[in-house]
């Protein structure tokens, strides 16, 4: 037996010595990864082995300041595949398709991807999901979310917002406050194998979502109610582009209601309203009707800077009266025109007809240019700047909306011209918004405290515990008490003896100032388009309210008197009782509450008479129609006859305005003029007769379907 | 001596050896029963599917094993040449219709009650052919014409055998382990040089051409496995992901997550990354230090055993253990590009179970004959 050789053994040494040193490499590779490396690693390996399915949260409700739901989050269902449990693909997307009213192509597509899970149709509807549910595909899931409901439709639209399919807010407080609303998403996690099972262990964990705090508003869900009323009647009757209501608290600057119409649902935010422009929108481009879309969501109120007019005069007005450049006793001298300024000779809005003498008081009532444009050059150019500026114009308010401008002021003063000084004091050659112009007059009217405009009260958890509030805040004292005192009696006077009239409430001491001016369209004043608006305060002696009405281009008439003032006196009143403000009546007007009145009977009175011994016993009356002639007969009347009301007190009157309808032209050939008479006496039609005889031709031709409005026309001749 | 030995008492075998292979077996068997769960319920809905299969093969392993202890080693020596074809007639039997294609490789030959593994046969029937021939040659192993090109030719026959099974991992491992007996044995360390040559030659050979593309692309996940996560790298990604989440103590037994399919056939070729997951590094540590041991005691038996085919027997049977053991770490671990190899007397397979176990009975045998400080 052969003995291994020497040099074997020391051979097998060193293999013995390899083995050692290619060992100790793997042991310190093995260290390295599962040790040094272990934790990276392994976050690789758990991102593979969890698959996490995002737990909405609920998103908060938004309230009125008065606890009522204006957004609220209902819920919905989603329905979601996953491809790797989807047994039958074809099968699948069939059924999915057929059910859910999706192409079946790309269903299919969809539920074949390499993918953990895929979102095939979000909210669908009730019965869908019960169908779907009842079939039991396997992979497909039925999820419960949630969707944004807003159960007054299109209300207050502007300042609510809407948002996107996935619960983000894209504009108004949905999107300012989308931080709070949304609150923090939750995660529902379960580990699986390759194929996407789960696994046996781990089970699944479940993060919760925390929910979304809940915004409540400044706005009065009533006094909105009354502004959405007022807005859409004046903008069917004015046809304006555009009519904006914004209703605030003066001392706190707190936003009671803000409308502009026409506006949007916010449930459907990409629909328009009106039936003519959605067939408009039918064929456009996708561009075009994103454009459209960004339009329709433009909040006017904030958005949009106009040339004011007349109610500017407010702000030159506080300006010289705290400057005490003026009185309200002041003398003024109106001949029609300014004609001492370098280029330009301005006109007063009476111009043919000159005030002639008067003091400032005057003046405001009937806003008179003439008399404006001496107090802004007594005050001059830097005073009034300064103020138009400490009155907030020319920067932003800070209101909690997306979109706001600063409008345009004169940025220095030096550029500022005679001319541009002059028409600025009666609101010309300066751009403001809505909002500006109603925070600044806020100011005038509480005491001079310029606040910032405020929207969100504060925020509230699931509990309605207090989360965070936001009180109001004040920018600045822009004028004093005793001036804005002066001022509030100024305004009241317009409402009582000047251009306001139309807003005037009997027992509430309204102020206000109506405002009139030119479009300006790229920079140039636009024909025959012009804004008309009317800014008030009430009640004069401790004011509660103010209302701003703009009417953006109204079709027609278009004084801020006419189009404007009597919205606002609408809101007011309705708003005034609302807040139960106690009406306080002048000796005037005590006499006329005091004094009851029995309502006469007037049914069956042409409407000139009646009118007459209505307004006789101290009572008014409207009556619904334009084109009413003395002679037309009332025929119904509320109140009724011998209810006891107020003197002062309106009676609606409704008319016999015939109704129309629709009948069938009768043949009149061969008759005598007189018979035909009777005919058409007994159809009550009107009709003109020609030539003598017996009818040789008649328009329209019997048998045909006609109007009883429709004029007759009958031809008689010799047979 | 040799007659004094004869009639002396058997001595006894390598304890240390004998437990070290025992305790093996038996992780194998928990292991290969925790990493086979998921793929069994799946396919079979039967967890316990691969663990009968192991435990049978574990047992009739051990019976092999036994009885190789028992039966003296030489008398291998004398029927070497005849185990050495019916090894390579078993490994041409593939090509045969017996054989029979699992899992796209034709490595398994249908014995009508069972399958069984035929490279396995031709491993340890190449070794003990080789053990007698390189024990025949003595001083003219380190010649050119006597000793390296004829021990050469039979390296070739017996790694092509394999080779023809597209089996490049066992191929190696083979021609590793017969190196290993050459060296030992006295090759020409001149020659060695020329050898690395050709064998560089021969790596070249087996990357370049359209039909080694995959090969190529072995190397190129190799390089960065996680730029190839998806497709080329998957495997070496999941493996390094199985070790890394074990950590340094484990998720626990039977918590492997990877198992689970994101490992194919973890209880094959990867066993040693699911052992990484549930145990962690002291599991894989315990392991190394385990198959480090029996490899000392095989070493320490060729070191000891006063015949050169004794020795070259047991460096044989070491060195392909060891060698195996190496590859399927360092695949695992991502040290070299991905290959399949089973890690020996741990991961599933019958018949590779069973040829490992008699091997080690064959090693324990020579422990017998040999002068051990038996511990």
């Amino acid at each position: 037996m052969a003995r291994p050789s020497y040099s074997s053994k020391k051979r097998l040494l060193f293999v013995l010595g390899v083995v050692i040193f290619i060992s100790t490499f793997l042991i310190g590779r093995l260290g390295y990864l599962q040790v040094v490396k272990g934790e990276e690693l392994k976050k690789g390996a758990l991102e593979q082995w969890t698959k996490g399915i995002t737990i909405k949260s609920k998103r908060g409700i938004i309230y009125d300041r008065k606890g009522k739901k204006l957004a609220v989050s209902v819920s919905a269902s989603t329905v979601w595949a996953s491809p790797a449990d989807i047994k039958d693909p074809d099968k699948t997307a069939k059924e999915v398709a057929r059910i859910l009213n999706l192409d079946e192509e790309q269903v299919y597509s969809k539920i074949t991807k390499k993918i953990g899970t895929e979102k095939l149709k979000q909210w669908i509807t009730r019965e869908e999901a019960q169908e779907l549910r009842k079939l039991k595909l396997s992979g497909i899931e039925i999820v419960d979310d949630n969707r944004r409901y807003y159960p007054y439709g299109n209300f207050a639209s502007y300042v609510l917002g809407f948002t996107n399919i996935d619960n983000n807010g894209l504009e108004g407080i949905e999107n300012t406050y989308d931080k709070y609303l949304t609150g923090t998403p939750g995660k529902w996690v379960k580990t699986t194998d390759a194929a996407s099972r789960q696994l046996p262990f781990d089970g699944e964990k479940i993060y919760e979502a925390s929910d979304g705090l809940s915004v409540v508003l400044t706005i009065d869900e009533t006094i909105q109610h009354f502004a959405e009323k007022a807005a859409e009647e004046t903008h069917t009757l004015t046809q304006a582009k555009n009519v904006s209501i914004i209703v605030m608290e003066p001392k706190t600057g707190d936003i009671l209601a803000l409308t502009t119409k026409p506006d949007y649902d916010p449930n459907e935010p990409r629909v328009p309203l009106n039936e003519a422009t959605k067939k408009q929108w039918e064929n456009l481009s996708s561009e075009e009707l994103q454009k459209r879309w960004y339009d329709m969501w433009r909040n006017f109120a904030i958005s949009d800077a106009y040339e004011p007019g007349s109610t500017f005069k407010i702000i030159t007005a506080a300006t010289a009266l705290e400057e005490n450049i003026i009185k309200p006793e002041t003398h003024f001298y109106c001949n029609g025109f300014v004609r001492d300024i370098k280029g330009a000779v301005l006109k007063c809005s009476r111009w043919y007809n000159p005030h002639g003498s008067l003091n400032f008081r005057e003046g405001m009532n009937t806003s008179c240019n003439v008399v404006f444009v001496d107090v802004g050059r007594k005050v001059g150019k830097e005073t009034f700047m300064k103020y138009i500026k400490a009155f907030g114009f020319g920067e932003k308010t800070e209101i909690e909306l997306n979109g706001e401008q600063a409008g345009i002021i004169p940025g220095n003063i030096d550029n500022i011209k005679e001319v541009n000084l002059a028409t600025m004091s009666y609101g010309h050659g300066i751009a403001i918004t809505p909002l500006q112009l109603i925070n600044a007059v806020s100011a005038v009217a509480n005491g001079g405290n310029l606040m910032t405009p405020r929207l969100v009260k504060e925020l509230i958890d699931d509990d309605g515990k207090v989360v965070e509030s936001f009180p109001p805040e004040l920018k600045r004292k822009v004028i004093s008490e005793s001036t804005s005192k002066t001022m509030l009696e100024l305004l009241e006077n317009v409402v009582r003896d000047g251009t306001g009239t139309s807003a005037y409430i009997p027992g509430f001491r309204v102020g206000g100032k109506t405002g009139t001016a030119q479009k300006i369209i790229d920079g140039r004043y636009a024909p025959g388009k012009y804004i008309g608006s009317f800014v008030a305060v009430a009640p004069a002696d401790d004011p509660q309210v103010a209302i701003l009405v703009v009417v953006d281009e109204p079709v027609g008439q278009y004084y801020g008197g006419t189009v404007a003032a009597p919205a606002a006196k609408s809101v007011l009143e309705d708003t005034l009782n609302y807040l139960e403000v106690a009406p306080k009546f002048t000796e005037d007007e005590k006499k006329m509450v005091a004094e009851k009145v029995i309502v006469p009977d007037v049914v069956g009175k042409k409407i000139g008479e009646a009118g007459k011994y209505l307004t006789d016993l101290g009572l008014k009356y409207t009556t619904e129609y334009s084109d009413l002639t003395s002679e037309s007969t009332i025929i119904d009347q509320f109140p009724l006859p011998n209810t006891e009301v107020q003197k002062g007190s309106i009676i609606d009157l409704y008319l016999n305005i015939k109704p129309v309808e629709k009948i069938i032209m009768p043949d009149l050939t061969s008759k005598t003029k007189a018979e035909v008479m009777g005919i058409l006496d007994d159809l009550n039609l009107n009709y003109e007769l020609k030539g003598e005889g017996t009818v040789i031709n008649q328009t329209p031709a019997s048998g045909l379907q006609i109007s009883t409005d429709e004029k007759i026309e009958v031809e008689f001749g010799d047979t | 001596m040799a007659k004094k030995k004869s009639v002396e008492k058997k001595k006894a075998v390598d304890f240390s050896l004998l437990m070290t292979t025992l305790i093996l077996v038996f992780i194998g068997i928990i292991m290969v029963f925790s990493s086979s769960w998921p793929e069994a319920m799946q396919d079979f809905g039967n967890g316990y599917y691969f663990l009968k299969k192991q435990i049978i093969a574990a047992t009739i392993g051990l019976f092999g094993m036994l009885v190789c202890m028992n039966i003296d080693y030489k008398v291998w020596r004398k029927y070497s040449t005849l185990i050495y074809i019916v090894a390579l007639i078993l490994g041409a039997l593939i090509f045969t219709p017996l054989g029979i294609t699992l899992k796209g490789a034709r490595r398994w030959i249908n014995l009508g009650f069972t399958t069984f593994m035929p490279s396995d046969a031709i491993k340890i029937g190449s070794i003990i052919f080789f053990a007698n021939f390189l024990a025949n040659k003595k001083k003219d192993i380190s010649t050119i014409r006597q000793g390296t090109i004829p021990a050469l030719i039979v390296i070739g026959i017996s790694c092509g055998a394999i080779y023809v099974q597209k089996d490049l991992g066992t191929t190696l491992t083979l021609a590793g382990t017969m190196m290993s007996m050459f060296f030992i044995a006295g090759m020409n360390l001149y020659h060695l040089i020329f050898m690395a040559i050709g064998a560089v030659g021969l790596g070249v050979l087996a990357l370049s051409g359209e039909h080694n593309a995959y090969r190529r692309n072995r190397i190129t996940a190799f390089r960065d496995p996680f730029a190839y996560k998806l497709d080329i790298g998957w495997q070496a990604v999941q493996s390094l992901y199985a070790l890394g989440s074990g950590g340094l103590f484990g998720l626990g037994l039977g918590k492997s997550r990877q198992k689970f399919f994101y490992i194919p056939e973890s209880y094959n070729d990867f066993i040693f990354s699911i052992i990484g997951e549930e145990l962690g590094f002291l599991g894989t540590l315990t392991v190394i230090l385990l198959f480090l041991l029996l490899v000392w005691r095989g070493i320490r038996i060729a070191l000891s055993i006063n015949d050169t085919f004794g020795c070259y027997l047991a460096t044989g049977i070491t060195a392909l253990i060891t060698i195996q053991t190496i590859i399927h770490i360092a695949v695992v671990t991502s040290s070299i590009p991905t290959t399949g190899i089973t890690l020996p007397l741990i991961s599933y397979g019958g018949t590779s179970l069973m040829v490992y176990m008699s091997a080690i009975g064959i090693l324990l045998n020579i422990s017998r004959h040999a002068n051990l400080d038996r511990s």
